[in-house]
């Protein structure tokens, strides 16, 4: 986006299109000994199942005080980059380890264009979550595009081993342009559950969205 | 006539002298009733109420206006409420007869522990049954259960009060002397003096309650203290002593069960229990040989 606030359609479709991809980083979840258990350009897959239970590819195994783990992959794609030096090495917290390319579809294109120009909220804990009966039945009557929050509001209920948590918004007052989740489902922490749209802004958000569609094949 | 705060003290002194604290040392103990103690110092009967933690909310309103705070582990109850309702809107009986109270504690705990409330809750519902001679288990995460039948239920919400301090607010409900139930409870649910064979004081048992809230809030708290001196979280492995306890109380490994973020309304799938995982979550295996662990929701079993 331009300091004035406009979107560079050019720049950003032809970003697009030139890497359709987004590179997740991987950390070490923790301090211990590390054992990778994928290679550079070894193809990986995310979670799968009908609940998503099903852990995607191990990609690998951190030890700690005779505790090991096996982090998978939360994405699919494959591995461009893995820092090899460190198979077998301590590592510190947070240390990058290793990067997946995962290509894009157009509507993980189209989002990612959105997520630039939206607020978004994410969920406070992994936990599962609803809508606050208020925001709920606005949403059931008017549609999720015409609900305008602003900080402060009870937006989303956070249930966490049956126990109901109001969820009070906290970003710059907007419409609910964009919902991430179902009511109910499980939503890690960090992940964004709501992308907001400040209601001067509506009109670029749609441009992006109609452009994306046309341009993308 | 209200229940007289002053016997259920009495009650409650008595049950703490006798309470069940094996595998724990004096110095442990201790540290546990302290941490423990606010539960039940104010106590609020009423003969008839809508919610109790409607009026624990109204509470902390007054409180804040009076430029207090309302005191950690206030509690609330009444001998009948009239608008009780449990999870997703669900009716809750309370008639005259049974413990329908609820409490305020402060969200002072760490979310890791914070979590926990509700099992907290639960183990202090089933141990103050059991001091009945009644074999009550735990169903995950917090229904107290006699052969099948549900005892107790819990509802556990958070709030922010006008000035923004945040409160945990633990329901409880127990049927103790209401024998009746409506006709669709009646093969769900049972009453503990029907299971004693007497008619039971309802100032003992929920003095005996308290009792028991202050023992489980205690040792949460007291849980937390040592995991921070350990270094050691839930997602590391570290087992909190209040889940070790709750799983003494429960006979949920091998269980078959429906889950659903809803179970009565959604049921998601069928899967046979296979544990708690250190966090609190229930590991289950599906027909598939696959597992899957579940943090909300809830299960009801298949028989």
């Amino acid at each position: 986006m331009s300091s004035s606030g406009e979107i560079r359609f050019d720049e950003i479709i032809s970003h697009y299109r030139s890497d359709p991809y987004d590179y997740v980083d991987m950390h070490a979840v923790h301090t211990g000994k590390v054992h990778f258990l994928v290679q550079e350009k070894s193809e990986v897959k995310g979670p799968s199942g009908e609940w998503k239970h099903l852990p995607g590819t191990p990609l690998y195994e951190i030890t700690r005080e005779r505790n090991s783990k096996i982090i998978t992959s939360q994405t699919n794609g494959m591995v461009s980059s893995i820092y090899r030096e460190l198979d077998g090495k301590f590592v510190e917290a947070e240390e990058k380890l290793l990067t997946i390319r995962h290509p894009l579809k157009k509507k993980e294109i189209i989002e990612a264009i959105l997520q630039k120009v939206l607020f978004l909220f994410g969920a406070p804990e992994r936990a599962r979550y609803y809508f606050a009966m208020d925001i709920q039945s606005r949403i059931d009557q008017k549609g999720v595009r015409s609900v305008f929050i602003q900080p402060g509001d009870e937006i989303i209920t956070m249930s966490l081993m049956k126990r109901d948590t109001p969820v009070y918004y906290t970003g710059e007052p907007g419409i609910i342009h964009s919902v991430y989740f179902k009511p109910g489902d499980s939503v890690d922490q960090g992940v964004p559950l709501i992308g907001v749209c400040a209601e001067d802004k509506l009109p670029l958000v749609q441009r992006v969205i109609t452009r994306v569609k046309a341009e993308w094949e | 006539m209200p229940l007289s705060f002053k016997a259920i003290q009495l009650a409650r002194d008595g049950h703490l002298s006798g309470l069940d604290t094996s595998g724990f040392t004096v110095s442990a103990v201790n540290k546990i009733f302290r941490y423990g103690a606010p539960v039940g110092t104010v106590f609020r009967p009423y003969r008839q109420l809508d919610r109790c933690m409607d009026s624990l909310q109204q509470l902390m309103v007054e409180a804040e206006n009076r430029g207090e705070v309302l005191a950690a582990g206030t509690v609330v109850q009444a001998d009948v409420l009239t608008g009780s309702c449990g999870r997703f809107s669900r009716s809750w009986y309370a008639p005259a007869g049974g413990i329908w109270l609820a409490m305020a504690w402060p969200d002072t705990l760490l979310p890791e522990f914070s979590r926990l409330l509700p099992f907290a809750v639960g183990l202090a519902c089933c141990r103050m049954i059991r001091s009945y001679r009644v074999d009550a288990s735990l169903q995950w995460v917090n229904n107290v259960l006699v052969s099948g039948k549900k005892i107790a239920g819990i509802l556990c919400q958070t709030v922010l009060s006008p000035q923004g301090e945040r409160y945990h607010l633990l329901g409880v409900g127990i049927n103790v002397n209401n024998r009746f139930f409506p006709e669709e409870l009646q093969d769900d649910a049972v009453g503990l003096a029907g299971l004693y064979g007497q008619p039971i004081s309802l100032e003992e048992c929920t003095g005996r309650l308290l009792a028991e809230l202050s023992w489980t809030l205690g040792l949460l708290c007291y849980d937390e203290a040592l995991a921070l001196q350990e270094q050691e979280s839930c997602e590391q492995g570290r087992f909190s002593l209040l889940l070790r306890s709750w799983q003494q109380y429960s006979n949920i490994r091998g269980q078959r069960v429906q889950y659903g973020f809803d179970v009565q309304k959604k049921p998601l799938y069928r899967a046979v229990i296979t544990g708690l995982d250190p966090c609190g979550g229930l590991i289950m295996e599906l027909q598939d040989g696959s597992t899957i662990t579940e943090y909300s929701g809830e299960i009801r079993y298949l028989g």
